[in-house]
């Protein structure tokens, strides 16, 4: 989730709002977080959903609606930019929307807001500039009045943001930690795209922009441009920019005009106005509004809204409210405005009948079973390693994470005795006998299908033990749940042959109880014998059904 | 004693006493008393201490002079007394032998001997010879002084000290003894004890003798060996706690795979496919087999396909989709309820593991347990799903507060913090209302309440345990000591 960095005094100043914590609780009921760090910056963990709220404007805007300062939302004032803008439509990145702000007048702590603002639309709705990436630069620096954006050859010079001297496109490319991040994504063999203002490049999205246009404390205009894979989303982004650094006092937008294809103009500043009906809202939310409660509530969230008649209402959806895809998401922003908990929450009216699974009802009958024959219940992941795997030689069945992020956990157990007799290991200077059970997943590939199957396995660790040590257990449970079965001599990875036991029930394998192969206690490290058993609820559980 | 004057002895005290009683004896020393009952005297040592403190006996220590032997009698006894050895010199030689060969012969003894003989008038001295006269008097002489000195040796008084004394092979000596005393005599007091022992078995209760016994009283308040009782998981008890308060508030429980399709973990819950959650940083894909099969759920794919290109405006790959992931949330399983389009009223719940690309730390695991619940109806609204997650926290005992939030697939979206035990507020379920995508993708027709938590922060704080990786501990004897909370 973005997290940003904003300063106290500027905020409080510029909110109206006399102490942070009120600024705390306010934001909280906003979805944010919000924590004063260190003394005079308050850190606000934004949702995702929200990035209008990336810079102050946006949150006081937010902020002194939520307390009633100001409601609704007013066009900026707007004119003719002058600037004209044309598109070639570069193949790997054909999109471009722009924007003039004046008197925005960027001291040193805007600039910092800008620079967090373009970098968290960056890092969330641009998808690391993949889907989109903005530049701002200063107005008054352009070196001219019209704007190209179109694919250049990567020997076009440009005079990097930072840097004294004019480089090549490949050069910065190659050369920068820009370059090297984001020279990627719209790269197109010996081309990239590239913005250009009479004839000198002042960006080469999405990876810099040049130095001629640096936006420094004292820039008074601003110039901005959003490119992108995305059509529509570049507009939005645009006009979410412009219509929030706009609620700054004075601030008027330039618009550009479009000298092919495109659009008309940008920015459009373009709101959606929606009818929503009364009913919908008090069905969704349980409440009782009334039409002009709720456009009310809806103006203190910054929407223009009207009550049409008693049952609907008219909602004009401000241009950076990008979250916002349909009527539900208004009225969430109803229920924010009135406070969760002022909702009355309403605890459940119906009586309906719980159930649980079979499978829980046999695990409890199990537990309690094995409890009474003396074994102590573990849990354990089900990722593992692959060297306990590969110990009891079930490497070809198992299911292997592609992009592990520790070997240790890179690999589901095909059997519950892949982690049991590691955990026994970690119990030999425990009083002797140690009796483990467990019950879990286990997953296993089979053809080009995943299996998946709940398992029971018991395990016994002592100086000596002997087949029976777990046959005894074994045959008490299945007898005690009345399951019919037999047990042929058979051959299980891991358990020593002779002195292992295949149990059969209704012709299908249920499981298997053994003594372990001291080849596999020693690559495992166990100095003591163990005798275990592993059984399929799952079959269990059709066993004991199948009798009813 | 008690007031009936009933007597509790242990049982060896009672075998003593019954021995002394059947010889009859009253008082004595440990010593005589040891020899005439065949009861080692360190025993009735210990038990005349014990005897005494139930005021049966009077012990006392006297000192009492005794005789004992000196090294000469010793020597004497091992090789002779030196009137013996003179008498065997002279006896070999006829009955005279030179007065200097005799003096040769005896060394040292030599004196004593003649000086003995002489005394008893045994031997004659004349003109440098010795001469036997009286055999008969070293004789009786010699025996008296042996069976004197054995008697020493026995812990008995010689009937003539003196001669002993003089003759240097006894000295005076001293000894302390203890003597027992009983106050009463010992076969009356008999009738009045009774046996205590340690434990009743059971021929003691066929027999009915348990009567005669008294059952020793034990130090109640001491400390007994360390048991250690096999145990349920304390994690598993919790998540049953949980599937416990499911089940009162109506709920059914369902499960899903462990490995699941990109489809039901995010598609279906109308997260884009670009979306950062499905990136290689947070989701676990698995290597082979990489993709499952949508056949048989082509009707969902295809409004997946509608609708997210649609509400996103990208297009939606079916190949994606298919891919298989460790589910990354228990929604999915409630994604999968959804799509069989369950008639309403609905409660279902699920309880799973789920995993995430995240490196194990004292608050991280890659996996697991996640609780999910979904309610609906056609008259479901949000205030009932805030409701019921202020059940759900009630029967947890844990106080809840809101704070809307933000969730691809729900809207409104909510997160509940509850306030642990420590004050701190824990940032606790996720839910909201499932937005109107993702229940038409699923093809139910009336509004559904989502909610969930992750159940491994919860039991961290509901067992007071600082570190998660505590739940999943390997040491067996940490879960059989674990304690309970109810």
């Amino acid at each position: 989730m973005p997290v940003l960095r904003f300063k106290v005094d500027r905020l409080l100043e510029y909110s109206g709002f006399e102490t942070i914590e009120e600024v705390r609780e306010a934001l909280f009921r906003l979805k944010c977080e919000a924590e004063e760090v260190e003394s005079g910056v308050l850190e606000v963990e934004v949702n995702p959903d929200r990035p209008d709220m990336y810079i102050s404007d946006g949150i006081v805007r937010v902020l002194r609606g939520l307390r009633g300062i100001e409601e609704g939302w007013q066009r900026p004032q707007s004119r003719n930019s002058g600037l004209r803008l044309s598109s070639t439509r570069p193949s790997t990145r054909p999109y471009i929307a722009a924007a003039v702000l004046y008197n925005v007048n960027v001291d040193e702590d805007y600039l910092e807001e800008l620079i967090q603002f373009q970098e968290k639309l960056h890092d969330t709705i641009g998808r690391r500039r993949r889907k989109i990436a903005i530049g701002i630069h200063d107005l008054d620096k352009l070196p001219g009045r019209n704007i190209k954006y179109t694919m250049a050859t990567l020997d076009t010079p440009i005079k990097p943001l930072g840097m004294d001297s004019y480089k090549t496109i490949r050069w910065v490319l190659e050369n920068t930690e820009q370059g090297v991040k984001y020279g990627g994504i719209s790269r197109s063999g010996g081309e990239h795209p590239v913005l250009v203002a009479d004839g000198e490049p002042i960006a080469i999205p999405p990876v810099i922009n040049s130095e001629v246009t640096r936006v420094e404390p004292g820039t008074r205009n601003l110039f901005i441009d959003v490119t992108g894979t995305d059509p529509a989303l570049v507009f939005d982004v645009v006009d979410l920019m412009a219509s929030t650094i706009a609620y700054r006092d004075n601030v008027v937008v330039g618009v550009l005009s479009f000298t092919n294809g495109e659009a008309v103009e940008t920015p459009r500043l373009s709101t959606e106005r929606v009818n929503i009906s009364l009913d919908y809202v008090n069905k969704v939310l349980g409440t009782g509004l009334s039409a002009s409660e709720a456009s009310g509530l809806l103006r203190r969230m910054r929407y223009n809204a009207l009550a049409i008649d008693e049952g609907s209402l008219e909602v004009e959806v401000p241009p950076f409210r990008l979250d916002i895809i349909r009527e539900v998401d208004i009225v969430e922003d109803i229920a924010i405005a009135i406070g969760y908990e002022e909702l009355e929450p309403r605890r459940p009216q119906k009586l309906m009948r719980g159930v649980l699974e079979d499978t829980t009802t046999l695990n409890r009958v199990l537990r309690s079973l094995l409890i009474g024959l003396g074994y102590t219940e573990v849990m354990q992941l089900t990722l593992t390693s692959p060297r306990y795997v590969d110990a009891l030689g079930l490497s070809g069945e198992a299911v292997y994470v592609a992009n592990p992020v520790q070997q240790e956990y890179s690999v589901l157990r095909p059997s519950l005795l892949v982690t049991l007799l590691p955990l026994l290991r970690g119990n030999m200077h425990r009083e002797k006998p140690v009796r483990v059970f467990e019950i879990g997943w286990v997953v296993k590939r089979k053809g080009d299908t995943v299996e998946e199957d709940l398992r029971l396995a018991m395990g016994i660790m002592d100086d000596e033990v002997s087949y029976e040590d777990i046959q005894a257990p074994t045959y008490s449970i299945l007898r005690i749940l009345n399951v019919t079965f037999n047990v042929e001599p058979g051959k299980v990875n891991g358990f020593l042959e002779g002195r292992t036991g295949v149990i059969e029930s209704g012709g299908e394998v249920l499981g298997w109880m053994g003594e372990v192969d001291p080849g596999v206690l020693e690559k495992l490290g166990l100095e003591y014998p163990v005798a275990a058993a592993e059984l399929s609820i799952n079959k269990l559980k059709s066993r004991i059904k199948s009798r009813s | 004693m008690d007031s009936n004057g009933i007597v509790t002895v242990s049982e060896s005290e009672y075998r003593v006493l019954s021995l002394i009683a059947e010889r009859g004896l009253k008082r004595g020393s440990i010593e005589e008393i040891s020899e005439k009952i065949g009861v080692p005297a360190s025993t009735l040592h210990s038990i005349s201490k014990l005897l005494e403190e139930k005021g049966l006996v009077r012990v006392s220590v006297v000192e009492e002079e005794i005789y004992e032997i000196t090294e000469r009698g010793l020597n004497a006894l091992r090789e002779g007394l030196p009137e013996e050895k003179m008498l065997d010199i002279l006896k070999s030689s006829k009955g005279t032998v030179d007065l200097k060969t005799l003096k040769d012969l005896l060394g040292e003894e030599a004196g004593p001997a003649i000086g003995i003989g002489k005394g008893l008038g045994a031997i004659r001295i004349s003109n440098g010879r010795v001469e036997l006269v009286d055999e008969e008097a070293i004789r009786s002489e010699s025996e008296s002084v042996r069976r004197d000195l054995e008697r020493i040796a026995e812990g008995k008084t010689p009937s003539n000290p003196s001669l002993l004394l003089r003759r240097g092979l006894a000295r005076k000596g001293k000894v302390k003894r203890t003597l027992i005393e009983f106050k009463e005599d010992p076969r009356e007091l008999l009738g009045r004890v009774r046996v205590e022992v340690s434990r009743l078995t059971s021929s003691m209760i066929k027999s009915g003798e348990w009567r005669k016994y008294k059952l020793r009283a034990y130090n109640v308040s001491a400390s007994p060996p360390r048991l250690l009782p096999a145990r349920t998981h304390y994690l598993n008890d919790f998540i049953e706690l949980l599937r416990d308060i499911m089940k009162e508030l109506g709920f059914r429980e369902e499960s899903g795979p462990l490995v699941e399709l990109e489809l039901f973990n995010f598609d279906a819950l109308f997260q884009a496919q670009d979306h950062p959650a499905r990136e290689i940083h947070d989701t676990l894909w698995i290597r082979e087999p990489s993709r499952g099969r949508l056949d048989d759920y082509m009707d969902i794919v295809e409004r997946a396909s509608r609708i997210h290109e649609e509400g996103w405006g990208y297009k939606w790959n079916p190949q994606i989709a298919a891919r298989l992931i460790l589910r990354s949330q228990t929604t999915a399983v409630s994604a999968r309820v959804l799509a069989r389009r369950p008639k309403p009223p609905i409660r279902v719940f699920t309880i799973g593991r789920v995993f995430r690309s995240d490196v194990v730390d004292a608050t991280h695991l890659p996996e697991f347990h996640q609780l999910d619940g979904i309610e609906g109806d056609y008259d479901y609204t949000f205030r009932d799903l805030l409701g019921l997650l202020k059940e759900v926290a009630e029967r947890l005992r844990l106080e809840l507060k809101f704070k809307p939030a933000y969730f691809p697939f729900t809207e409104p979206s909510v997160e509940g913090y509850v306030k642990l035990p420590n004050g701190k507020w824990l940032e606790l379920f996720g839910a909201g209302m499932f937005r109107p995508e993702v229940l038409w993708m699923a093809g139910v027709d009336y509004p559904v309440g989502a909610w969930g938590f992750g159940v491994e922060r919860l039991a961290a704080a509901f067992y007071d345990l600082p570190d998660i990786r505590m739940l999943y501990t390997r040491d067996v004897d940490f879960i059989r000591s674990f304690p309970v909370r109810i």
